[in-house]
């Protein structure tokens, strides 16, 4: 959901609380920290877009918080609480890349500007991002590929759903291919003459969700300057693809049951009908079950959207379509990049085999692209795949590197996010990137395997 | 006190002293109209000086709001109090008023809506209703709502709350029901 997280730190719990209490009841996702080094623990395995800071505390003082947030989380954006006595560290503050700082007690005119500047501001940047991973996206996998039973299973469910129109609903880790998936469907389907439109409800921010979904009417809002086709009229007489639906905003969900039930809408501003003839297939990584639970997800959306349901498996629990995989993104990437590779050796195809896949075939994938760029020779050799880099040293436990046969899966996986994120300098969002795993991912995972920034070289 | 209520969960509107009681009578038919639940009027906590701050001279709501809560009769769903002092938050400069978010007390304080000589005493009564349904709102879990003329807005000055309307945009008003379903569901012990 794109609400916006809030982390409050501050050492006096009465400020912690009526300050939570007011920005819950705005719609905001929020969380407390009482003190400068619980706020850097939290840090550590959640995200968030805001940090409200003050500025004098025990300890780390909020200074200290600011300067290590914009070392290590450049993203957030930090407002210093301040006092009267403190407005010129305040003033320091601000040249250290606070966002700006707000005195006690707080005018909630004035909270209420600033929180909702930050807002739209972090809804750019989504947006930004949003459109440059769209791009990306779209030069990717174009054909599921597999010969293992999971895949097979994948298949047959697909081809036995082929002259229904009905409403699926598809599961599975992030990488596992369910935009390909979608695709299978609807190309087998009676609507494949028909377009396949693609929506990630993940990336798209709020304030033009709604718009993009729907299209509006000229003069509907200020930046409606001409009448547009939102992505549901783009899709009538085919397939619309919802990715991330459990990212969904409350009240996209809300209109999206009502367009389910209904099969109408309009476009924003807008009084013609437009009939919903297109078929919806969603997908989700997240446990939509648990969302219902934590009234986050909506049960009525979930169960028209859950007719037909398919996950999709893990590649660690198809690990003999490795080759395969590994075999076609070589043979795509050695005609984009245009390099004489021929093959993976079979020490390269061991490790490929061995390794746990955390981000599923687009980490395959990613992997096999950066390994034929490394690679010097016509074969691509183990030490040409990121996740057998000689130079790794520092973890915790003994590792012999290029002998994986002396580590279990886990070490492997460990090993290797700690080489992306050393190589990426701990910038969660292009560790994430690289590895093929969202951020939320990478956190738990660097919290499991309690991996840390500043381990000693030795 | 109307008696015809008997065993049905009821919303109660509790005045504290200063407040006129037909201002109350007024407001709870109000409110009993918009939510559909049966209203009693009932001065449940008259004097809030245990909630004053001498250093802000104004008085602490989250502290009214617990109170209330410890004093909810039998069946009472939600209470709504309203009061002519000025309220604020330990954060916050003022507020016009404070709920317990999907929690049973709210209050609305009137001292910040009558600024105006001029103002006639029916937008007045409109201002008090708009921040009494809002409050009530996010007692029934409404968050704010960026549509300006939802109820659910969080305006910014008293000009943005006339200009809201006094009902629940679409979203809201489904919100909302999920909100009273679920209370039917399960309700408050
Ligand atoms: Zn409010
Ligand atoms: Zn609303």
């Amino acid at each position: 959901m794109h609400q916006t997280r809030v982390l409050i730190v501050d050492d006096e719990l009465i400020i912690r609380e009526s300050l939570a209490g007011w920005l819950e009841r705005d719609g905001h996702h929020i969380m407390t920290a009482e003190s400068g080094e619980k706020c850097i623990e939290i840090l550590k395995n959640q995200s968030f877009d805001i940090l409200l800071v003050d500025i004098k505390m025990d300890g780390i003082s909020g200074m200290d918080v600011l300067k290590h947030v914009k070392e290590y989380y450049p993203d957030i954006d930090v407002i210093m609480i301040t006092a009267f006595g403190s407005i010129p560290s305040s003033v320091e503050a601000m040249k250290a890349g606070a966002y700006d700082y707000l005195l006690k007690p707080f005018d909630p005119n004035e909270l209420g500007v600033l929180i909702e500047k930050l807002t739209d501001h972090q809804s750019r940047k989504r947006e930004n991002q949003y459109l440059k991973e769209e791009f990306k996206e779209r030069s990717r996998f174009e054909s599921m590929i597999g010969q293992s039973d999971a895949m097979q299973e994948i298949f047959k469910l697909i081809q036995d759903i082929q002259e229904t129109k009905s409403t699926v609903l598809i599961t599975g880790e992030t990488g596992t291919g369910k935009g390909m998936a979608a695709k299978a469907i609807h190309t087998s389907s009676p609507l494949k003459e028909g377009p396949f439109v693609s929506v990630n409800c993940g990336a798209i921010p709020e304030q033009i969700m709604e718009s993009e979904l729907f299209g509006h009417q000229k003069g509907a809002f200020t930046d409606a300057k001409e009448t547009k086709k939102g992505r549901l009229e783009m899709a009538c007489g085919g397939t619309l693809f919802l990715d991330e639906i459990g990212e969904i905003s409350m009240r996209m969900q809300i209109d999206l049951l009502h367009v389910l039930e209904e099969r109408v809408f309009y476009k924003v501003g807008g009084t013609q009908p437009i009939t919903a003839n297109f078929r919806v297939v969603a997908a989700t990584n997240s446990n939509l079950e648990k969302a219902i639970q934590e009234r986050t997800f909506r049960e009525d959306l979930y169960y028209r959207l859950n007719v037909i349901a398919l996950t999709m498996p893990p590649l660690r629990k198809r690990k003999e379509d490795i080759p395969l995989l590994a075999n076609h993104f070589l043979h795509k990437f050695v005609q984009e990049i245009n390099k004489p590779v021929e093959r993976i050796s079979r020490e390269a195809m061991d490790e490929l085999m061995l390794y746990n896949w955390p981000g599923n075939v687009r980490e395959l994938s990613n992997a096999v692209e950066r390994a034929v760029v490394v690679c010097r020779s016509h074969t691509i050799e183990a030490m040409d795949l990121p996740i057998v880099s000689p130079e790794c040293t520092g973890l915790n436990t003994p590792s012999v590197p290029g002998h994986p046969s002396v580590k279990t899966l886990n070490d492997l996986e460990k090993h290797h996010i700690f080489n992306i994120l050393n190589e990426n300098e701990w910038n969660i969002a292009r560790s994430a990137a690289s590895l093929g795993i969202d951020r939320s991912t990478l956190y738990s995972k660097i919290k499991r395997y309690d991996l840390q920034k500043n381990i000693s070289d030795s | 006190m109307n008696n015809t209520i008997g065993k049905l969960p009821f919303i109660l509107v509790s005045p504290t002293e200063g407040i006129d009681p037909a201002l109350a009578e007024n407001i709870s038919e109000a409110v009993g109209d918009f939510f559909g639940y049966p209203v009693k009027v009932s001065p449940l906590l008259q004097n809030i000086d245990f909630a004053f701050n001498s250093d802000r001279n104004q008085y602490n709501s989250t502290i009214i709001l617990a109170s209330l809560a410890d004093l909810a009769p039998e069946r009472c769903l939600k209470i709504l109090a309203i009061t002519d002092k000025d309220l604020f938050i330990p954060i916050l400069t003022h507020v016009y008023g404070e709920a317990q978010l999907n929690g049973i007390a709210c209050i609305v304080s009137i001292n910040r809506l009558n600024t105006d000589l001029q103002l006639s005493k029916k937008k007045v009564f409109e201002r008090i209703i708009k921040e009494s349904i809002h409050e009530l709102g996010h007692t029934f879990n409404l968050r704010h709502c960026k549509d300006h003329s939802c109820i659910m807005h969080y305006c910014r000055s008293l000009d943005d709350v006339d200009l809201k309307s006094n009902q629940y945009c679409r979203y809201c008003e489904v919100l909302l029901s999920d909100a009273i379903i679920s209370l039917s569901r399960d309700p408050i012990s």
